[in-house]
């Protein structure tokens, strides 16, 4: 009697143990480690919410671009703009990238507006301190393109300020340290209780394009393909429309 | 030229008048075409607003064309001023789009723009001469601005031709509404006429 109870027992815990040695190797079996996911700056909000377990590294998609080619360990390469991915992918560093979505400008003053700015044509006769991102920054890029495309240029002489990226110029007007400055529209919403948004003309909108690709020397390129298959389908570009972003233009594809 | 009066369909415009408007109206935007290319590299900044706000305005003005020729509420006759218009403003983009690729910068495609229409734009045939008129009028009125403000006689003569263009343009949806118009309207300062098309450009 006693030595089947004993039978029973060990028969128990033997099942026990394999139970939680499967589960154990179930768990590291479907466990992926997180991605490295490099990423323009302006889709710090965006990709957070959409998937909050990966790593990522946000900042000028022109920083991003020179740290990948320097050998930084990326798996995702996610730009602002299509020369910064396009100049990887031509040298072999990056897997052909996509296009996932588009962004717009917009002119932010603080919420005082001690500038009293309510056109861009403002910047012109007022006296301002203008912020704006490097040249070398996407968004640095567009606003010269926007200024151009409206006769503004002579307002560069009124900036006081060029920053390393987009969050950057976002925080200096939300805090009251320059008059103005120009983003993405994007960039406006998570600050909208500190700034208001003076609209750029469509006419005068550049062409702004997100492209994302996988890093050629990646460990993950399976799971890094499929984080983006992820952003490219229904659920990921809704994500991004609600975070203001645009879809992308049929001519884009 | 004979006073207008409502023909058959309503659009008010005599057939000698109408067919004088189609040729010239087809005829600047050639001229057109043909000065955008020739004179790309003299652009200044200022020059080039005024070819990027027109570029805009033109596949606006096209959209409301195919809009209208949709919507077919100004009658059979109407159809030929309509399709000449959307020429013209066809006519008009590929002639700015070459300004500005000549000048070095990257022309606006018509697939940027996500043109917005109020809902009932297009429902009656007076709905849509009023679209159309509050389209045309404030880039006009630009390009009157243009004609004062540039220096470069080549591009002086492009934007009086586009004056010409749209003058023509507005002139038959004027005529057609039957009402005293002032057929051009003030020359509008970049910023005024932009704002006034802002709400259509989207």
């Amino acid at each position: 009697m006693r030595q089947a109870r004993h039978r029973v027992l060990a028969l128990g815990l033997a099942l026990v143990v394999a139970a939680l040695a499967a589960t154990d190797a179930g768990a590291r079996s479907t466990a992926t480690p997180p991605l490295t996911i490099y990423a323009a700056a302006s889709l710090t909000e965006v990709f957070k919410a959409l998937d909050p377990v990966q790593n990522y590294s946000f900042a000028g998609s022109n920083a991003l671009e020179t740290q990948i080619r320097n050998g930084a360990p990326a798996d995702i390469f996610a730009s602002a703009a299509p020369l910064n991915t396009q100049r990887l992918f031509k040298v072999g560093m990056v897997d052909k990238p996509v296009t996932f979505t588009a962004n717009r400008l917009a002119l932010i003053v603080p919420k005082s507006n001690p500038a009293g700015i309510k056109s861009i044509y403002d910047l012109r006769s007022k006296p301002v301190k203008l912020v704006v991102a490097g040249p070398a920054v996407p968004v640095g890029g567009y606003t010269l393109t926007v200024l151009k495309k409206m006769g503004l240029s002579g307002v560069l002489s009124k900036v006081v300020s060029r920053e390393s990226d987009v969050k950057a110029v976002t925080g200096k007007v939300a805090l009251g340290q320059a008059d103005a400055g120009f983003v993405y529209v994007t960039d406006a919403r998570p600050v909208s209780d500190q700034v208001t948004v003076v609209k750029i003309p469509a006419w005068a909108q550049p062409r702004v394009r997100y492209e994302i690709a996988v890093v050629s020397k990646s460990p993950n390129k399976t799971a890094a393909q499929a984080w983006i298959n992820a952003l490219l389908s229904a659920k990921g570009q809704t994500a991004l429309k609600n975070a203001g972003f645009l879809p992308v233009p049929k001519t884009s594809t | 030229m004979s006073a207008a009066v409502p023909d058959r369909h309503g659009l008010g415009i005599d057939r000698p008048v109408r067919r004088r408007t189609l040729l010239l109206a087809t005829v600047s935007g050639l001229v057109v075409a043909g000065l955008g290319a020739r004179s790309a590299e003299a652009a200044t900044d200022d020059e080039l607003a005024y070819a990027n706000f027109g570029l805009a305005a033109a596949y606006l003005a096209a959209d409301y064309y195919a809009h209208a020729l949709e919507a077919d509420k100004l009658g059979a006759d109407a159809r030929r001023t309509l399709r000449s218009g959307r020429a013209a403003s066809r006519s008009q983009a590929r002639a700015l789009s070459d300004l500005i690729t000549g000048a070095g910068d990257t022309p606006a495609a018509s697939e940027d723009f996500a043109f917005e229409w109020p809902a009932k734009a297009f429902d009656t045939a007076a709905a849509t001469r009023a679209t159309g008129l509050d389209v045309l009028r404030p880039t006009l009125g630009a390009y009157q601005s243009a004609v004062a403000a540039v220096s470069e006689s080549s591009y002086r003569v492009l934007y009086a031709s586009l004056v010409a263009s749209l003058g023509q343009q507005v002139g038959a949806l004027v005529g057609s509404v039957g009402e005293r118009v002032e057929t051009f309207p003030p020359a509008l300062d970049l910023e005024r006429a932009s704002d006034a098309l802002e709400g259509y450009l989207g």
